[in-house]
């Protein structure tokens, strides 16, 4: 491997650590304030919402179809694994079928 | 641990898929095998060794390829800040670890599996979090050996179940009706400012943080309509 290669995992490795440690330290002292404690117990619902939205952002109309058949499959079973099948079949049917 | 350990098993052979793809890209960009596996395990940020590798790749500059991986990996900020609630309990050197080891994906199962029952805690996160982990090393690493001899399963539609499981897990995390305006606002916001060219990790940030705030806004309306 390259010195490069090296500088680049090496950086990316110690960055991407700093970021998660930078994140446990601010968890640890928004909890201890009284007034932001409940920033952390919504922060997580509204940060998954945020997820599947930037993987909806520039997808195309068969991929937002499958999210709303997604959507409803979730609705009525609750359960991710459920879901997981249903969203792959809606998928692939549809882009056999439209593409 | 071990409840952790098999309940995340779907999410990461959708994970060893993405993987796979990820070692057969940085394979052909010049990155041997075992450097691909040393990569893996000590930067463990799928979206972000993706983006530097193929920045590095087309660009040459390695500050360049660091910033934007890290950029995509912004959003860690928000998770793991979020975990502090299933963290407090343990050790710091277990602490230290299972945030290495968090992912998207055993982070939202971990809060999904929570709201339902709230004695899920930071064995699950760290159960989960290894299986994700190993499963992203082997993927990764078996990409870059094996090449192009098996298809690519992203391309038939794979991705998307994590998308469908991330949907399924909102679901779950969604506690009653309070939830839906600051969710719509996060959704909206999210996509907006997608669209405005923010960078998705700053949105997905900003985003939340726009939901979180609607949350106490709401709920002091509603304190002050009750009183």
């Amino acid at each position: 491997m390259t010195d490069a290669q090296w500088f680049l995992i090496g950086t990316l490795a110690l960055g991407a650590y700093s970021i998660r440690f930078l994140g446990l330290v601010s968890g640890q002292l928004i909890s201890d304030n009284k007034h932001l404690s409940k920033f952390l117990a919504d922060l997580p619902g509204c940060l998954i919402v945020a997820l599947i939205a930037s993987s909806l952002a520039g997808a195309d109309p068969i991929t937002w179809t499958a999210a709303a058949i997604a959507f409803v499959v979730a609705l009525i079973s609750n359960h991710v694994v459920i879901t997981m099948i249903f969203g792959f079949i809606a998928i692939f049917a549809l882009k056999h079928f439209f593409i | 641990m071990k409840q952790g350990f098999l309940s995340i098993l779907p999410l990461a052979a959708g994970a060893a898929a993405y993987g796979f793809a990820f070692g057969v890209i940085a394979a052909q960009l010049d990155f041997p095998w075992w450097g691909i596996a040393i990569m893996s395990a000590s930067v463990h940020a799928g979206s972000s060794q993706i983006v530097a590798v193929e920045q590095f790749a087309s660009e040459g500059f390695v500050i360049g390829a660091v910033l934007a991986g890290l950029a995509l990996n912004m959003r860690y900020l928000g998770i793991i800040a979020s975990l502090n609630s299933v963290l407090k309990e343990v050790p710091l050197f277990q602490r230290l670890f299972a945030i290495h080891i968090t992912s998207d994906e055993n982070w939202a199962l971990t809060f999904a599996k929570r709201a339902k029952d709230p004695s899920i805690g930071a064995p699950f996160l760290i159960g989960s979090g290894l299986t994700m982990f190993v499963t992203w090393i082997i993927s990764t690493t078996g990409g870059a050996l094996l090449g192009q001899s098996i298809p690519n399963l992203v391309d038939y539609g794979l991705g998307f179940a994590f998308t469908a499981a991330f949907i399924a897990m909102a679901r779950a995390m969604w506690r009653n009706k309070q939830d839906t305006l600051p969710w719509v606002i996060t959704f909206v916001v999210t996509i907006l400012l997608i669209k405005l060219s923010l960078g998705s990790a700053f949105a997905i940030i900003a985003g939340s943080i726009a939901g979180v705030i609607t949350t106490g806004l709401t709920q002091q309306i509603s304190k002050k309509a009750a009183a």
